[in-house]
């Protein structure tokens, strides 16, 4: 039992990262109907952002110049990064998707690859091959229930978590921009036609995309604190998978999917060694597309911004 | 026995009836048409009947074979061919392309053929080439043979999807408004084409199409539909003077005047 | 005057090449060899290059870029003026064996040529082992690049699991060869002799083709039973699926990898495997079932409606491409004798991709060219190190933003107006040329 629900907690905290990532992918596939395969590595730099951000801060502080608490810096970090890293997303969105608008998917999909490449390796050229560590903003204080451990760290990222999940539903649901992206996920063809600027929206759907995704490196960072370049490789291609899984363009289905994700993983690792991982949640992919094509909250070629 | 016969057919999409309760019965040799406004069911008929869509209640009967339910590609060889109403040409094909792959069933060298060149491959390609010229200047666009289908006027785009329906050899022609676009005198062009492969080839057509004067032309008998129904058929005259029709184009009655 | 008389030379010397055969073309080669083995090394020396350039300098461009004029003479010198040199005096008599050989037969034609190609190639490489192996490996490139356009350009649908093909391909030929004839500590002793080896070897090659096929099998399945971008996905996970689960055998080495393959991807064996495999696939897409993959792509309802059964078209497109993925991956990994499941990973998908791009979708020639070319400028990139990884992918951006179909897009060839005589009107008739068909 105790194993059991230690396992949710860790289910939790990885679902959180996966959930974050896939709803970047999945709005922007909604808009755009586009798979931003370069969207794992932008949770990478965002992580790299968070870790640059906090570092000058915490330096800040030792330094005696402007010595702020812990949880302000983190809050901090958390905002300058989403906003810097949305200015990648949409740096990304204007030289490698804007060009390739009328081209054929494959082309965008073909970038979206090299863009990555690129984010990953001029990451390396950059800083080098060294391991990066991530400052401790949150001194861990574990708390004990029923045998099961949770750390004040979980608590914060599953919190974080989900209240921007609950941000960002606001956000399409209730102001002009998000009803925008609504409009444009229904209607491609029409919609720029109805006075829609279709390259603010697009801009603003890979800037929120990269934001979230910015904010899963940072909660990534608190937990494990080891950064390096290929960091957004298979943790992109899982929220990928969760993306799909949830029904691609659905957000809400990306979501769940992405906490399901982390779900089987934790309780894979139960039950096989943990090197299956990757090869179970992989196949399971495979398996729920054969049976299920569309997702669980998809629909067949309609890719409607639904939360 | 009737070529091809159509019994209570019914199809839904979701919560909306497109097509209720739809007979027809086509002749060998015969032309029929189908009319009706935009939105009507008239695609959706066609669709049904090779197979795009699966019917929700009926039957369609062809040469006495219950056909209900095949793969489009499995009707297409039985002997049904079509043309579209946005012609859906292969945009990176040559003329003489579209024509070859459309006799696709009709090729015996299997795998073996298409992975090592062997001799009955060759024969059979010449062959296909040789069938693919025939129809090409049966419809008079031979000389576009080796062009890209995109470059091509209109009008000669229309008629090499004609040459690539006629390909598959079939017993029953499905034209889904093949004038539509057209200027007069490629309107005049393509009612010679289809009466000549009527006359020629001894098919049976069945038309959708939005111009009376075409109907007039080629029709023997003509069906109206609206809603999904067929509120009218007999000679192109009877239907032209049937209130039901009339009615059914309210407003546009100049458009089936003309 | 003398700018006039240029130019009538020039235009004479272009009708005269015009008229040179392919045949003329490649005894050239052979005589630029000959003139390489004869006095390439003091001619290099002499250049101040300290060694013959092995990969037409290339090598050269950015590890010593100064010492790129010299090598630019030597090319002139040792390869440019030879082959046209003997391409133009041996004009009459090549043309009058061509025309023997093809009234002899095309297929002997056909074959003859080749072979002299082959002779050429080989004799070059075989100056220095640095070159062997990069003709190996860019015969094996074109064979993927190859197949995989045929998926992604021919068909029109995005497979990222060539990688995994590659793999599934090179273990099962390695475990053949390895537990038949090498034997090893885990497998125990050989089960065959090792000098029925290099003839049971192309077995091996076909199971590994066979098991990668096997694979595309359950790809395929859950892919083609509805429309849509499905293959994509469920592609790339299959590839992450393959990748995973060689990591997690240890009989085969797990991560580390699995060595101890058999010597016996000689350059001969490559060369006739690759062949083999742009003649199988030129010869498909050009034959009408062929093209009615591209039916396919361009309009799935017109293919069906014109009685293309398009299931099976893709089905058997998609296994046919798999399983020369998974004979080049045996290949490779008995070139290498040595193979790791982190070589057949994204970046592996990535330069097969870039190949099959830059070179142009739809195309056996841009097959080749994009395979040769990427191969070339990836040695030339080399001494750039990670660079080359902003570089590639930048360059493919570029390539998909100005020409989204690739350089030499739509272009297969016809081996028999190939290897026509040229020159002579009378024997200009009859099948018109189809090299180029856009």
């Amino acid at each position: 039992m105790n194993v059991f629900l230690q396992s949710v907690v860790n289910a939790l905290q990885w679902g959180s990262f996966y959930a974050l990532i896939a709803l970047g992918y999945s709005m922007v596939y909604s808009v755009l109907m586009l798979f931003n395969f370069a969207h794992g590595d932008i949770f990478m730099v965002g992580a790299y952002v968070g870790l640059f951000v906090s570092t000058a801060l915490v330096g800040l502080g030792a330094s005696g110049v402007l010595a702020l608490p812990n949880w302000l810096i983190l809050v901090l970090t958390i905002i300058l990064a989403a906003i810097l890293t949305s200015f990648v997303g949409m740096l990304v969105e204007r030289v490698g998707y804007r060009p390739l608008r009328k081209a054929p998917r494959a082309s965008a999909a073909l970038t979206g690859l090299m863009i990555g490449i690129i984010l990953q390796t001029g990451n390396l050229a950059l800083l080098g091959a060294r391991r990066r560590s991530f400052p401790t903003l949150i001194e861990t204080t574990t708390f004990e229930f029923a045998g099961v451990t949770v750390t004040n760290t979980k608590i914060v990222i599953v919190l974080v978590s989900i209240l921007l999940m609950i941000a960002l539903h606001q956000f399409v649901r209730r102001t002009k921009w998000g009803m925008a992206m609504r409009a444009m996920a229904y209607d491609f063809v029409v919609v720029p036609l109805m006075g829609v600027p279709i390259n603010t929206i697009a801009a603003l759907t890979f800037g929120l995309g990269s934001a979230l995704a910015a904010v899963a490196g940072i909660l990534f960072g608190l937990a494990y604190p080891v950064l390096e370049p290929y960091m957004g490789i298979l943790v992109g291609w899982k929220a990928f998978v969760a993306a799909i899984l949830g029904g691609r363009g659905s957000v809400l289905g990306a979501g769940l999917a992405g906490f399901l994700l982390g779900f089987i993983e934790i309780f894979v690792a139960l039950l096989f060694p943990s090197t299956f991982r990757d090869l179970i949640a992989f196949s399971i992919v495979i398996v729920i597309l054969t049976f299920r094509p569309h997702g669980f909250f998809g629909e067949a070629y309609s890719a409607r911004l639904r939360l | 026995m009737s070529l091809l016969r159509i019994e209570n057919l019914t199809h839904h999409f979701g919560g909306l009836r497109a097509v209720k309760d739809y007979n027809l019965v086509l002749e060998p040799g015969q032309i029929r048409g189908l009319i009706g406004p935009n939105g009507a069911g008239k695609t959706t008929v066609f669709n049904l009947i090779t197979g795009v869509y699966r019917p929700t209640e009926g039957r369609i009967l062809f040469e006495g074979r219950d056909i209900t339910g095949m793969r489009p590609h499995r009707i297409a060889a039985l002997g049904i061919s079509r043309t579209f109403q946005n012609m859906q040409l292969w945009r990176h094909m040559t003329v003489l392309e579209h024509v070859k792959v459309a006799q696709y069933s009709q090729i015996t060298y299997g795998l073996v053929g298409a992975f090592f060149g062997t001799a009955r491959r060759r024969w059979e390609e010449a062959e296909i080439e040789r069938k693919a010229y025939s129809l090409l200047e049966m419809v008079g666009v031979a000389r576009w043979a080796d062009q890209v289908v995109t470059n091509l006027p209109y009008g000669v785009q229309r008629r090499v999807e004609m040459a690539r329906a006629l390909a598959t050899e079939p017993k029953v022609l499905l034209l889904d408004e093949p004038t539509a676009g057209m200027n007069p005198e490629e309107l005049k062009e393509m009612i010679d084409i289809i009466r000549q492969v009527h006359d020629r080839l001894g098919m049976s057509i069945f038309l959708i199409e939005h111009r009376m004067r075409v109907v007039m032309e080629l029709c023997e008998v003509v069906q109206t539909l609206n809603f999904g129904e067929v509120i009218a058929e007999g000679t192109p005259d009877e239907v032209r003077a049937d209130p039901a029709v009339i009615e059914a184009y309210l407003g546009r009655e100049v458009e089936v005047v003309a | 005057m003398a700018e006039n008389q240029a130019q009538r030379l020039l235009a004479g010397l272009r009708s005269a090449l015009a008229e040179v055969p392919l045949l003329g073309w490649l005894l050239g080669m052979v005589a630029a060899v000959i003139v390489e083995y004869l006095v390439g090394a003091p001619l290099a020396r002499a250049l101040g290059l300290g060694r013959v350039p092995l990969l037409f300098g290339v090598d050269l461009l950015f590890k010593s870029p100064l010492l790129v004029p010299s090598a630019l003479a030597y090319m002139v010198l040792v390869y440019a003026l030879p082959v046209g040199s003997v391409a133009l005096v041996t004009r009459p008599l090549a043309n009058r064996a061509a025309e023997k050989l093809m009234v002899l037969s095309p297929v002997v034609s056909v074959v003859v040529h080749v072979a002299v190609f082959y002779v050429g190639l080989h004799s070059w490489a075989l100056l220095n082992d640095y070159r062997v192996l990069v003709v190996k490996l860019t015969l094996l490139a074109v064979m993927l690049t190859l197949s995989l356009n045929l998926v992604n350009g021919y068909m029109g649908e995005f497979s990222c699991s060539h990688p995994g093909f590659m793999a599934l391909g090179a273990y099962t030929s390695s475990v053949l060869t390895v537990v038949a004839f090498v034997g090893s500590e885990r497998f125990g002793p050989p089960l065959l002799p090792s000098a029925l080896g290099p003839f049971l070897f192309p077995l091996a090659l076909i199971a590994g083709g066979l098991v990668a096929s096997l694979g595309a099998l359950t790809v395929a399945i859950p892919s083609f039973r509805t429309r849509g971008d499905y293959l994509a996905i469920i592609s790339l996970a299959f590839m992450l699926v393959v990748k995973s689960l060689i990591e997690n055998l240890e009989v085969v080495g797990g991560a580390r990898g699995f060595m101890g393959q058999p010597d016996w991807a000689g350059l001969t064996t490559v060369f006739v495997w690759a062949v083999a495999c742009v003649a199988m696939i030129n010869s498909f897409v050009r034959s009408t079932m062929g093209k009615a993959l591209n039916a396919v792509r361009d309009g799935e309802g017109a293919a069906e409606a014109m009685t293309v059964d398009t299931r099976r078209t893709k089905m058997v497109t998609f296994l046919f491409a798999a399983f020369w993925a998974g004979v080049a991956g045996g290949l490779y990994a008995h070139v290498m004798r040595y193979v790791n499941p982190g070589g057949f990973g994204l970046q592996k998908l990535a330069e097969l991709l870039a190949m099959v791009y830059l070179g142009g979708l739809n195309s056996v020639v841009g097959s080749a060219a994009g395979g040769v070319g990427f191969m070339l400028f990836s040695e030339a990139l080399r001494p750039l190190e990670i660079y080359k990884w902003i570089i590639i992918p930048v360059l493919l951006i570029l390539v998909m933003i100005f020409r989204p179909t690739g350089l030499i897009a739509f272009r297969e060839f016809d081996m028999v107006s190939l290897v026509r005589p040229k020159g002579a009107p009378t024997r200009r008739r009859g099948v018109p040329h189809v090299a180029a068909q856009d």
